[in-house]
């Protein structure tokens, strides 16, 4: 899906007349008709209630995340127990309850996902907006910088950002926002170079209102769509990428439950417990899916004539 | 303790890297075919060699690979197990040395023909022996077995008090080689090296088996010890020579044009070429490629825990007996982190007992593979006393109560320690389990991830970064030389603290005297019988300190491809002996 210029010349809100439903109501109205993504919802609350209620599976089970039981849950050649009573899906090779960290690793995914995203929202919309609506050298050095970033190579400077700060959650979101913003800004600007020339931000800036007021009260609520979209789209990529980065062990304390790092522990056990590797696999396949049938919903949703 | 020309043989020799530790016999799955020569020997592993040149080599890996290249004068035989591992046999050397009545003149004397690779190739003389001893005394990249020199050879603690004091440039150090000779090393003429020792010691032959003895030749004066110059151009006198150096990536063996199997009565040469394919993190995959037969060996990765139930009667896997401390936790008895908590005794031995050890067992396979350790020497080394285990608990898993009662005591809360450890292999678990543990008790512990070829250079063996508290517990693995009368390789390496220098394998800085003396007086016993008792006596009294904890002793399971055979296992390096392999057509 092309999320340039082209893609969401929709009546600007201010233009519009509409009686009854408003245009967000209509988008719900069609969202709520689209199967694939009301079942993308449940999925997402589904996960979203795993994460919440991390601790009364914790409490319930009687294991902690990070607490070990080489006793219990390894056998004595050091081989993880499956599924069963005690621990529901098995356990990891250290002998950790499998079901409550990936449980906690939902918090992790979403934590991640979520912050990520949220803060790649807030910047690319500032970046944006300024090289949009300022153009000239603001837009000539807000450009180049979108183009270097989003030539870095993301791994790469992933990998020695950790070897340098040392591996955390919030760097790991920092890292990620930090490639994702570049492409929200991108949309942002494009947007905002087209709005600016209409004629209801002629209108406005003649009665002499502030380019401040014209970026936030007349700009904005335009863009909300194309934002909104897009978003949803970062959402499963940031938790992909977490994932990666704890799969090859740069993105957490190798102790913090996180699907990633879980997968990274199956590829010397998938043979003799594949629960380890199938379990956070589905859960990660799902929640990514999910949130990408829910955005490519939203986008139908809020913009009906594609 | 075993006896050979009138002299004990002990040895140490050491090692890091990967796991696993040791021994075995020399078995072989030839079957009824002779030797054959041919084909690309493919290895594959994580990490790259700690050093590449000799003097400063001390993984298992790099001295594994040293013996493909690298020449002696005296040196370990191939094969044989574990019971005749330590009875050293001539190399360069035409026979063993002549050792004069008061055991401190050692004369060794040269077969004429080995040579070098060089252009024109030249006979390997005493000389390039002698160089290979000052080598170690560098003050760029010193050997981190410097103190089985110092400790043994006339003059060799004043060269290498005054090498260390020189300038860290290529020609500063030759210049500096070439005008200052060791006073106990004297190369007669080409064919004759005399060796003045300060006493006389029963394991001297031991320490000149090692790669650190390595002959060098006079080329090497251009390059810093080990620096990338060196890595490009080594130069070999073995059976193969260096032809590709990728660091990290990629190292290729191929014949040594000059080498002849008439001068070189230990090594042989079946296969033509040996590539080592570094990158490969995963020990699964690693015996996923051996079982498909797209590679042969394992170079670092162990047998993977889970693999090891379903491999058991497979004739291409064994697990060859070891004798070893690893891994075991260390110290960093400097560190300023948390009010210098971990100078203090009682913290100590309050981490020694809360160390789940049956668990660190069970990473590692459990306990057909490896056994729960409680003393500073391992059990099939002298000194070993079952009955040295003072925080011992039931079945090894660890007593959070005496635990958090020793912190108590000591008055220490809020423990937070750096804890460093390697990502390739088993380390990370058992970084996470130790981790565990200390939770327990209350210790938090910043999990520090380290590539496989840093941890030590710039944790464990760094003095600087050890000062500075960038590490505060570790998790290496020590595998001595060879195995019997070995005090010499495990309890003086890592508890002696009067030769504690950059590079150095007591990595916590322990120095206590009376540890220091029974050392002393132990290496200078008249024999085996009289030194044991004096090694138990250490052993007891450096567990008091508590300066490790000690954790597991591993049996080493290896698995090759199936058209590897000969396959001699060497205890000293746990692997194959890449000499003595061929492979089936």
């Amino acid at each position: 899906m092309s999320l340039t210029d082209a893609a969401f010349e929709a009546e600007p809100v201010h233009a519009e007349v509409v009686h009854g439903k408003g245009p967000w109501q209509l988008a719900w109205e069609r969202l709520r008709r689209d199967k694939a993504a009301v079942i993308s919802m449940a999925v997402i609350v589904l996960v979203a209630l795993l994460a919440l209620l991390a601790p009364l599976f914790a409490l319930i089970t009687g294991h902690d995340p990070l607490t070990q039981y080489p006793e219990t849950a390894l056998t004595p050649e050091g081989l993880p127990v499956g599924p069963g009573a005690d621990f529901w899906l098995g356990a990891d090779s250290l002998g950790r309850d499998l079901f409550v960290r990936l449980a906690y690793g939902a918090r992790i995914s979403l934590l991640v996902g979520l912050s990520a995203t949220l803060l790649a929202t807030v910047f690319g919309v500032v970046v944006g907006l300024l090289a949009g609506y300022y153009g000239g050298w603001v837009d000539g050095v807000l450009a180049r910088v979108l183009d270097v970033v989003l030539s870095f190579p993301y791994l790469l400077v992933a990998i020695v950002l950790v070897a340098a700060v040392g591996a955390s959650v919030a760097l790991t979101i920092f890292v990620i926002a930090f490639f994702s913003f570049a492409a929200m800004a991108r949309v942002v600007r494009g947007q905002t170079i087209g709005y600016r020339e209409r004629e209801f931000t002629e209108a406005v800036r003649s009665l002499g209102a502030s380019p401040l007021r014209i970026m936030v009260i007349d700009v904005l609520p335009n863009l909300v769509a194309p934002v909104t979209v897009l978003a949803s789209l970062l959402i499963p990529t940031s938790i992909v990428f977490e994932a990666t980065l704890s799969f090859l062990g740069l993105g957490v304390d190798p102790r913090t439950p996180s699907w990633g790092a879980i997968l990274a522990d199956s590829t010397d056990f998938y043979r003799v417990a594949p629960g380890l590797l199938v379990f956070p696999a589905v859960l990660l396949l799902l929640t990514t899916l999910a949130f990408n049938l829910l955005g490519d919903g939203i986008r139908d949703a809020l913009d009906p004539k594609r | 303790m075993r006896k050979r020309a009138g002299l004990l043989v002990p040895a140490l020799a050491m090692v890091l890297s990967g796991v696993a530790g040791a021994c075995g016999g020399g078995a072989t799955t030839a079957t009824g075919s002779g030797p054959q020569k041919g084909g690309m020997l493919r290895v594959v592993g994580s990490g790259d060699v700690d050093h590449l040149d000799p003097s400063s080599s001390y993984t298992v890996i790099a001295y594994n690979l040293g013996r493909t290249w690298t020449r002696q004068l005296v040196t370990y035989p191939a094969g044989g197990g574990i019971s005749v591992a330590g009875e050293v046999v001539p190399d360069v050397a035409a026979a063993l040395p002549k050792v004069s009545d008061d055991g401190k003149t050692y004369t060794f004397t040269l077969r004429p023909d080995v040579m070098w690779n060089t252009s024109p190739p030249r006979p390997i003389v005493a000389a390039d022996f002698e160089r290979g001893l000052k080598r170690l005394a560098n003050p760029v990249q010193p050997s981190g077995g410097i103190s089985y020199y110092t400790q043994t050879i006339d003059g060799f603690q004043e060269f290498f008090t005054a090498f260390q004091k020189q300038p860290k440039t290529a020609a500063g150090m030759a210049k500096f080689m070439n005008s200052t000779p060791i006073r106990g090393v004297q190369a007669v003429n080409p064919t004759t090296l005399r060796i003045q020792l300060t006493a006389p010691a029963s394991d001297f032959l031991n320490i000149m088996a090692l790669g650190f003895a390595s002959a060098a030749p006079v080329e090497y004066e251009k390059y810093v010890p080990d620096g990338p110059d060196f890595r490009q151009n080594t130069i070999s006198g073995g059976p193969y020579q260096i032809t590709t150096y990728f660091a990290g990536r990629q190292i290729m063996l191929e014949h040594n044009p000059v080498w002849k199997q008439s001068s070189d009565p230990v090594r042989h040469r079946w296969v033509d070429r040996i590539l080592v394919t570094l990158g490969q993190d995963s020990p699964d995959v690693v015996q996923q490629q051996l079982e498909a037969g797209v590679a042969d060996l394992s170079w670092d990765q162990p047998v993977p825990t889970s693999a090891i139930p379903r491999l058991t009667g497979n004739p291409a896997y064994k697990v060859y007996e070891g004798s070893t401390l690893n891994p075991f936790l260390a110290f960093n008895m400097q560190s300023p982190n948390n009010n210098r908590a971990l100078a203090n005794v009682k913290v100590r031995q309050a981490i020694n007992y809360v160390v789940n050890k049956a668990a660190i067992a069970q990473i590692y396979g459990g306990p057909k593979i490896n056994s729960v350790l409680d003393g500073a020497i391992p059990p099939g080394s002298i000194g070993y006393d079952a009955a040295v285990r003072p925080y011992a608990t039931p079945g090894g898993r660890g007593d959070v109560n005496r635990c958090k009662a020793l912190l108590a005591e000591a008055g220490v809360t809020n423990l937070s320690l750096q804890f460093p450890y390697r990502t390739n292999g088993n380390h990370p678990k058992v970084a996470q389990s130790i981790a565990g543990d200390l939770t327990k008790c209350g210790i938090t512990s910043q999990l520090i991830p380290t590539a496989p070829d840093d941890f030590y250079g710039r944790y464990l063996s760094s003095v600087q970064k050890s000062r500075e508290g960038k590490w505060d517990i570790g998790a290496p693995g020590w595998i001595p030389d060879w195995y019997g009368n070995n005090a010499r390789s495990i309890v003086v390496p890592l508890f002696d603290g009067r030769n504690y220098t950059e590079g150095s394998t007591n990595y916590g800085a322990y120095n206590d005297p009376a540890v220091n003396d029974l050392i002393t007086r132990a290496l200078t016993a008249p024999d085996a019988k009289a030194a044991e008792g004096l090694w138990r006596q250490t052993n007891a009294r450096i567990m008091a300190d508590a300066p490790i904890v000690p954790l597991t002793s591993q049996n080493v399971p290896i698995f090759h491809s199936e058209r590897v055979r000969n396959t001699i296992y060497t205890p000293l390096t746990q692997q194959f002996d890449y000499t003595q392999l061929w492979l089936a057509s």
